[in-house]
């Protein structure tokens, strides 16, 4: 199917530039994943919030990594959704870093704003909402 | 006896090294619009072989030393270090244009990053 300027629609999330986006998607969920499954495994007990989110966050990552990586129509919404949720996660458990830090001793990757991801995980959301609405056509 | 780890020492730096030159030729033909070829492909070649060792090494280093240290992130984070560059490349590969190559180099980028958080790993406390 193309549209009347002879360009494919719709464009595929996992091209391009996209190509490169799920690599950095991929990298976080890989990140958080692994900090997730060693902190669930080795230390539950010290601070289940924290490291719930830290859970949380990798099985966003994931999502958005996948379905940003398929690139279908479907994949699309999915993706749409778990990035929405990666920003409201990225602000709000930043914000309560920020407010009680007493609660996030221990780190997720949203903590501080993902300020021990030189605030990657603060920037990527939006980039990732632009990459979606700049292939939508 | 002094010995000389395998985390810490000369080869992690190497390692570095290495992927830092392999990151700077990549970008730059990426930066010049030209296909991947056999120099970045010998590049991750390399790297992997190093990392192999240097993963192989470290557990031989951890498992020979006494001190208290999170010994279960410092094995992720060996396992990370193996890993990452495969999957870029299957996944940069995939695509011929230079947001192929810029995945490549994503992966010779933060392969220095991986290696200094092991030896955070190794040094730090517990925590």
């Amino acid at each position: 199917m193309a549209d009347r300027d002879g360009h494919p629609a719709p464009v595929s999330t996992a091209h391009g530039f996209g190509r490169v986006l799920v690599a950095v998607y991929g990298l976080f969920a890989l990140a958080a994943t692994s900090r997730s499954v060693v902190q669930l495994a080795t230390r539950f007990h010290e601070a289940p919030l924290a490291y719930l989110l830290s859970a949380f966050s990798a099985v966003v990552y994931i999502v958005a990594t996948v379905s940003l990586g398929r690139g279908d129509v479907t994949s699309r919404r999915i993706a749409t959704v778990a990035i929405s949720v990666e920003l409201v996660g990225v602000l709000v458990v930043g914000a309560a870093s920020e407010l009680s830090p007493e609660v996030f001793r221990h780190p997720t990757v949203w903590t501080g704003f993902g300020s021990g991801y030189g605030f990657v995980p603060l920037v990527l959301p939006f980039v990732g909402l632009w990459w979606l609405r700049h292939t939508r056509r | 006896m002094t010995r000389i780890g395998v985390v810490t020492g000369p080869y992690a730096t190497a390692i570095i090294v290495v992927a830092l030159i392999f990151a700077a030729l990549a970008l730059i033909l990426a930066a010049l619009d030209r296909p991947a070829g056999l120099g970045v492909l010998a590049g991750g070649a390399v790297l992997e072989a190093l990392l192999m060792i240097f993963a192989v090494g470290g557990v031989v280093q951890m498992v020979g030393s006494g001190h208290d240290f999170a010994r279960a992130e410092f094995v992720g984070y060996l396992l990370g270090c193996v890993a990452i560059p495969p999957i870029a490349f299957a996944w940069g590969r995939g695509e011929s244009s230079r947001a192929g190559l810029l995945v490549i180099a994503l992966a010779f980028l933060i392969t220095p990053v991986m290696v200094v958080r092991v030896q955070q790993v190794w040094a730090g406390p517990l925590g």
